[in-house]
């Protein structure tokens, strides 16, 4: 073994740390998590021991931290396997790939995030907006401080929550675990400590940029929605329209001047297949979006 | 002996994988209370023999993951003395997949037992 066995808590994280490198951020942040509870719960159980004596059972019975990085690593590579879908065969032609997007059921559920995001959004905003100017207007009292702590506290289970979001519908893996705070030190180095994280700046950056990001999602897909499906409808309408199938009162009566410049013979198909073409677009738009609202996430919430 | 041991390493690798749920949905299932993550690791390191002698860091990935198949509901308590404590309990679907993983476990037991015998 290389590393030196590790004394104290936290040199066993750092360690832990060091050997996950490379790894996903969220993972690592669960991987952390676990083990600080075990060797918590391990030092509780063994008080009065010297830390270091604890330390060296913990190697023993919990691993080391590079056998404990291992286990996640593989741990993590089993479950992703198991949990996500084979990658779709990849279609020869340009086209080919164009429409295959219609059956990425993960293009599906980010058109549905690019909806959800409007809700999320004002939500978050609000939330952060009204935390943040009453954290500054309650500071001159006492009370402003704890009433800024606490809403720092909502930030991070919001974070987790849209994690949760994000994970679920964009695919992207990001931590099931908050991250420790910081014990054996003060409340003032710990009240400190979250000030200066720069972790709690950037989640409030997120959350008051998601109020733009999802009004323009939710404009996007609800326009890219309408448009095409009404590019589809209309040929189909008119066609049924002229045949006599279908009765529109007003359609009679409107006069179009002569100004119709494309003749419906030819206007009809191709007014279907653009509405096609901007559907699937669509999806790949969402798609698209997708992918980078899953790295905009996991860079300003997960360290 | 070195030849026989990374075989020996390697088989309760593989067996341990979904043994250890099993397992660990079965403590579950039997506890009367909620149990945290280093209670449940203890309780099988007094009676764990063979495959689920390794490393105990092994099992709070697959409680995480059991708890995200909605199998286990987890929540966190705050402590007195130690550090905050997530406590698990079996959940209702838990308790159904456990009784359906017995039965495939019992129906293979015994036929390996057989093949051994033989």
């Amino acid at each position: 073994m290389t590393t030196p066995t590790p004394r104290t808590i936290a040199e066993y994280l750092e360690q832990l740390r060091a050997a996950l490198a490379g790894a996903d951020p969220a993972l690592i942040q669960d991987a952390l998590y676990d083990a600080e509870e075990h060797l918590r719960s391990e030092m509780h159980e063994n008080r009065g021991k010297p830390e270091a004596e604890v330390l060296a059972k913990i190697v023993s019975s919990y691993g080391a931290p590079e056998e404990v990085a291992e286990i996640y690593v593989d741990k993590e590579k089993v479950v992703h396997q198991a949990l996500s879908q084979p990658p779709p065969p990849r279609r020869p032609t340009a086209l080919g790939r164009f429409f295959a997007v219609g059956a990425d059921p993960r293009a599906y559920s980010a058109l549905f995030y690019m909806l959800l995001s409007l809700a999320t959004g004002i939500f978050y905003f609000t939330w952060t907006v009204a935390g943040v100017s009453l954290s500054l207007g309650l500071s001159i009292l006492i009370f402003g401080i704890v009433f800024a702590v606490m809403f720092f506290g909502t930030t991070r289970v919001l974070s987790l929550v849209e994690g949760r979001i994000i994970e679920v519908m964009l695919g992207e893996r990001m931590p099931r675990r908050p991250v420790f705070a910081e014990r054996n030190v003060g409340l003032r180095t710990r009240i400190l400590g979250m000030f200066k994280d720069p972790r709690t700046w950037s989640t409030l950056l997120y959350f008051v940029l998601m109020l733009p990001l999802g009004i323009t999602y939710f404009t996007l897909a609800v326009v890219g929605i309408a448009l095409s499906l009404s590019f589809i409808l209309v040929p189909i309408t008119h066609v049924l329209w002229s045949i006599g199938l279908v009765q529109i009162d007003w359609a009679d009566h409107i006069h179009f001047n002569d100004t119709l410049i494309v003749p419906p013979l030819l206007a009809d198909p191709l007014m279907f297949v653009l509405g096609i073409a901007l559907l699937f677009g669509l999806l790949h738009l969402a798609r698209g979006v997708g992918k980078f609202q899953g790295v905009l996430a996991k860079a300003l919430l997960v360290r | 002996m070195d030849e026989t041991d990374s075989h020996v390493r390697k088989f309760h690798k593989e067996l341990s994988a979904g043994i250890v749920s099993l397992v660990l949905l079965g403590v579950l299932a039997r506890a009367r209370t909620p149990m945290y993550g280093y209670q449940i690791v203890k309780r099988l390191d007094e009676t764990g023999e063979g495959v689920l002698s390794g490393k105990q860091s092994a099992l709070y990935p697959v409680l995480r993951n059991l708890s995200a198949a909605g199998l286990l509901d987890s929540e966190v308590e705050p402590s007195v003395t130690g550090p905050p404590r997530r406590y698990y309990r079996i959940t209702p679907l838990g308790r159904r997949v456990l009784r359906e993983w017995s039965l495939a476990w019992i129906a293979t037991r015994d036929f390996v037992n057989t093949v051994l015998e033989d």
